[in-house]
């Protein structure tokens, strides 16, 4: 067995069963070893794309997502996937090839220095240098991927590593030390919450990570306490719930981020109060006292001092905090805000409305479909006005905001949940990054649905210009966009192109029942915005909601 | 405000790299530099002092999170590190 076998024989042993790559010079000998290994390879047309895809196996499952490129190209087109899983804290091993031991550092043919490029976008890396360090590596790489607060793990294997004999490992039996709870300061956080007379849930992407969403909810349910949460946490708590407000931060509802000025308690559980969530940090939730639950130690104080934190797993802190709690007049309150700031969907005109055609669609999609996302407006408006059964079920770039993002991520999704459908919600701008993926849903005839909101504009960008650049609409004109039913034609999916309101219920009849792939193409106005909008630097109970 | 840490980690050829490009990116500027390696031990001893006016606390939870990272200590603040020097 050469290097390369027992590379596909690890991840055998890692439960792998389905891999996204693009192959070349240097990990020739790896593809050499999938050929008839044992573990399914989805060719993607981009590294950027496998990347993404293995983010979207990872997300809509829980498992780790596993890549594969080759060196110097194939790396660095990684990259931005690996940044992305980085700041989304998704579980991803990367495997790279690099040029042969004796090559490295002489400049030589696809040869970078992967390695050195890996440090800041990735939780760890491996370079291998022995055939000894392959099975310990491996292993590594997956723990490491999973555990604590997830992240990517590059490994970057040289050609004769690869080409060579290999060494017997076997799998170490993890001990894990379970750590005990921190009865103190649970008793500590119930006590506060008892006292709290406008207690407020933020709910971040940590929940879904832990697998905590039913101890969430079991939390909200008894407690019935108020609720918000970030884009990575949509979904965590039923949309429903009757003292959910949805998402918080610079296009959160207003209820959401009216609540979280007046709260006396804020309970973060696994957020990090990143600045699309704060606003102006100095005056987010100003009169709160806070207690953050999360895995993560270092995100702890690091933005805001809190006044009571619990460093451990959420599956075991929720239920341990569970109280009930006499807070009826705060529930009316944030009960009176839901209804006093609902979305509205009164739209004049016959041009289409995105935000209400998005209600629609999630109305009449199937029971836990998946939602992936690209980014900009379109992702906003997806995560205000649809909803979705479970987080793993709402796939969109939160942390780093990658262009590009959803079509790949959605054939992850797709591959890792063949009996769900799964929905791409992208936009002109964004769908052109990742175009070259509709080659991998036709080479995989994958029955993904793909809504392509365009408005002939980079929208968001273009609504920053209108609002903060005085209408100097730089660079952000697409009116040159390709005719994308044409194109998506071209990859033999099939699909259709509607403008008004009156085209909407039996274009989303076909998009939703056709048996593969579709493309909806929805022209919107290029004057349409997102709202409500915190402005930079400002609190976020100075939303804007209107350009007058 | 200058703080003095005391950083033991396994060894590895990266480390240093991975550590003072965590100092760099957390907003702390390195003022002086001593590591030493424990062959035997396989282990990295280093001796760092950093400025910022960033707490130091932003800092050395981040550098526990690395990798091999076996220890992290905070020696010494501002005041002490002028009055030895």
């Amino acid at each position: 067995m050469n290097g390369a076998n027992f590379v596909v024989q690890a991840l055998k042993e890692q439960n792998v069963s389905q891999v996204f790559g693009y192959p070349g010079g240097a990990i020739m000998p790896l593809y050499d070893a999938l050929f008839d290994g044992g573990v399914n390879h989805l060719l993607c047309r981009h590294e950027q794309g496998a990347a993404m895809a293995a983010i979207g196996y990872a997300r809509s499952t829980g498992k780790v997502g596993v890549c594969i490129a080759t060196s110097g190209p194939g790396a660095t087109n990684l990259i931005t996937g690996l940044a992305d899983a980085l700041l989304d804290s998704v579980p991803i091993v990367a495997i790279t090839g690099q040029v042969p031991t004796y090559l490295i550092g002489t400049d030589a043919f696809q040869e970078i220095d992967v390695l050195g490029l890996s440090l800041a976008c990735t939780k760890h890396s491996f370079m291998v240098s022995s055939a000894e360090e392959l099975g310990p590596i491996i292993e590594q790489a997956f723990e490491i991927a999973s555990s604590g607060r997830p992240g990517p793990v590059l490994i970057d294997i040289p050609k004769d590593i690869q080409i060579g004999p290999s060494v017997t490992h076997h799998l170490a039996k993890l001990v894990k030390t379970e750590k005990s709870i921190d009865h103190k300061a649970i008793e500590q956080a119930k006590s506060m919450l008892q006292v709290a007379q406008k207690p407020l849930l933020y709910i971040g992407g940590g929940v879904g990570m832990a697998g905590a969403v039913k101890e969430l909810r079991d939390l909200i349910k008894y407690s019935k306490i108020p609720s918000v949460c970030t884009l990575k946490a949509i979904g965590c708590v039923p949309h429903d719930s009757p003292f959910f407000m949805g998402m918080v931060g610079m296009h959160g509802s207003k209820a959401s981020n009216l609540a979280i000025q007046e709260c006396d308690l804020l309970i973060a559980v696994g957020a990090r109060f990143d600045d699309r969530v704060t606003g102006k940090l100095d005056e987010f939730a100003e009169n709160a006292k806070v207690i953050h639950l999360d895995i993560d130690t270092a995100e702890i104080d690091k933005l805001r001092q809190v006044t009571l934190s619990i460093t451990d797993d959420l599956k075991k802190v929720l239920p341990a905090i569970n109280t009930k709690l006499s807070i009826t007049s705060w529930q009316k309150h944030i009960a009176k805000m839901k209804i006093d700031y609902a979305n509205r969907y009164d739209h004049p005109g016959d041009p289409i409305f995105a935000p209400a055609l998005l209600r629609q669609l999630a109305e009449l999609m199937p029971a836990n479909t998946v939602i992936c996302s690209d980014v900009g407006q379109h992702q906003m408006w997806v995560a205000q006005h649809m909803f979705v059964d479970f987080p793993e079920n709402h796939i969109s770039s939160s942390g780093l905001g990658t262009m590009g993002f959803g079509v790949p991520a959605a054939v992850g999704a797709q591959v890792a949940r063949p009996d769900n459908m799964v929905i791409a919600v992208s936009g002109d701008g964004s769908f052109m990054m990742n175009v070259q993926e509709l080659g991998t849903i036709k080479r995989k005839q994958l029955p993904i649905k793909i809504l392509l909101i365009d408005n002939q504009r980079l929208g968001m960008v273009r609504q920053w210009q209108k609002l903060f650049f005085n209408g100097r609409y730089s660079e952000t004109v697409l009116t040159d966009n390709p005719d994308f039913v044409t194109l998506a034609s071209a990859f033999d999916i099939p699909g259709e192109s509607i403008k008004s309101k009156s085209q909407i219920d039996q274009a989303l009849q076909r998009f939703l029942n056709s048996d593969g792939a579709y493309l909806l193409h929805v022209s919107i106005s290029e004057e349409e915005n997102v709202w409500p909008l915190v402005p930079p630097g400002a609190p976020n109970d100075k939303m804007m909601e209107s350009v007058e | 405000m200058k703080s003095l840490l005391i950083i033991e980690a396994q060894k590895s050829p990266e480390f240093l790299e991975r550590l003072l490009r965590v100092c760099r990116h957390r907003g702390f500027t390195v003022d002086s530099i001593n590591a030493e390696t424990a062959n035997i031990k396989q282990s990295t001893h280093v001796t760092l002092t950093v400025c910022s006016d960033r707490d130091i606390s932003l800092l050395t939870k981040q550098i526990e999170k690395i990798v091999g990272v076996t220890q992290v200590a905070t020696l010494q603040q501002e005041q002490n590190i002028k009055a030895t020097a």
